[in-house]
């Protein structure tokens, strides 16, 4: 501690040492909270097509088209902790073929600061609703989740589900018509 | 340039030492308890931060330059002993040089 340079040295080697343990104070005083909000799930229009899917092992699968709403208050979540929140709209069902299903449909990111009371209207589907095959006709019981994964400044990013969800059934017949 | 930079003085004596290094660490720690809990209180972390870094911008101020505070007790060295005329060219020139840093 004789030189400036010394005595700069442990000072800064402390700040940072202290830094540390601010940053673990913040991560622990928000570790143990619920992150889970109510969420409003409606959906005003359906509908079904077999197309030709490229992507797939077979020739034609079945493209469904839903539009919705989605109203919820994200503002409790918001604490010191959170940088912003990844939403995701999933799909989940079960066919003769595969018992559980999972189709991630719209997403949205909700950062810091910006309007968190979310209510969007008529939103049509960001990514394409493709079955793994042709379960999607005459399905009765697809259920809409909105789930959410904090992006947090210090800690762990846990996947929440929102509490609420929406069941529809999807038509007995294809629709072909060049509509949508 | 250089030169000038390092002929500076920056020394300070061993107490001073001591002094300066309690000093950084309670200001350090002092800025940190009040920046958490105003950060805390207004739960914003960048607060904590910001107020952190005050903190450590005024304990280098108070501790890096070699202010008069920490040359408060200066060490007494041995008085310089006589010797033969091929060495007492080096001793008053070392004599000197400590009289100048005290």
């Amino acid at each position: 501690m004789n030189t400036v340079l010394s005595r700069a040295n442990s000072l800064f080697a402390f700040s940072l040492s202290v830094m540390a343990a601010l940053t673990f104070g913040c991560f622990i005083t928000t570790a143990f909270k619920d992150r889970s909000v109510p969420v409003d799930i409606q959906v005003s229009k359906v509908m079904i097509k077999n197309v030709d899917d490229f992507t797939g092992p077979r020739e034609r699968s079945d493209l469904g088209f839903v539009t919705f709403d989605i109203s919820a208050n994200l503002q409790p979540i918001f604490d010191w902790n959170v940088k912003e929140l990844f939403l995701y709209l999933t799909a989940e069902y079960s066919t003769k073929s595969n018992a559980l299903n999972q189709v991630v449909l719209w997403d949205k990111i909700v950062l810091r600061g910006e309007n968190t009371k979310l209510n969007m209207k008529d939103v049509k589907s960001k990514y394409f609703f493709f079955d793994d095959g042709n379960g999607l006709r005459a399905n009765k019981n697809i259920t809409l989740t909105l789930s959410w994964n904090v992006v947090p400044n210090a800690g762990i990013l846990p996947l929440v589900m929102g509490s609420g969800h929406k069941s529809l059934a999807f038509p007995e017949t294809y629709e072909t018509a060049k509509s949508y | 340039m250089l030169s000038a930079f390092k002929s500076i003085p920056t020394h300070m004596d061993y107490k001073g030492q001591k002094l300066a290094e309690q000093i950084f660490q309670g200001v350090i720690l002092v800025s940190a308890v009040i920046g958490f809990i105003y950060g805390f209180t207004i739960q914003q972390f960048g607060w904590t931060v910001y107020i952190m870094l005050a903190g450590f911008t005024i304990s280098c101020l108070l501790t890096l330059p070699p202010w008069p505070m920490y040359r408060k007790n200066p060490l007494n060295w041995q008085p310089a002993l006589p010797e033969t005329s091929g060495e007492t060219r080096d001793k008053p020139q070392e004599n000197q040089k400590k009289k100048k840093h005290k």
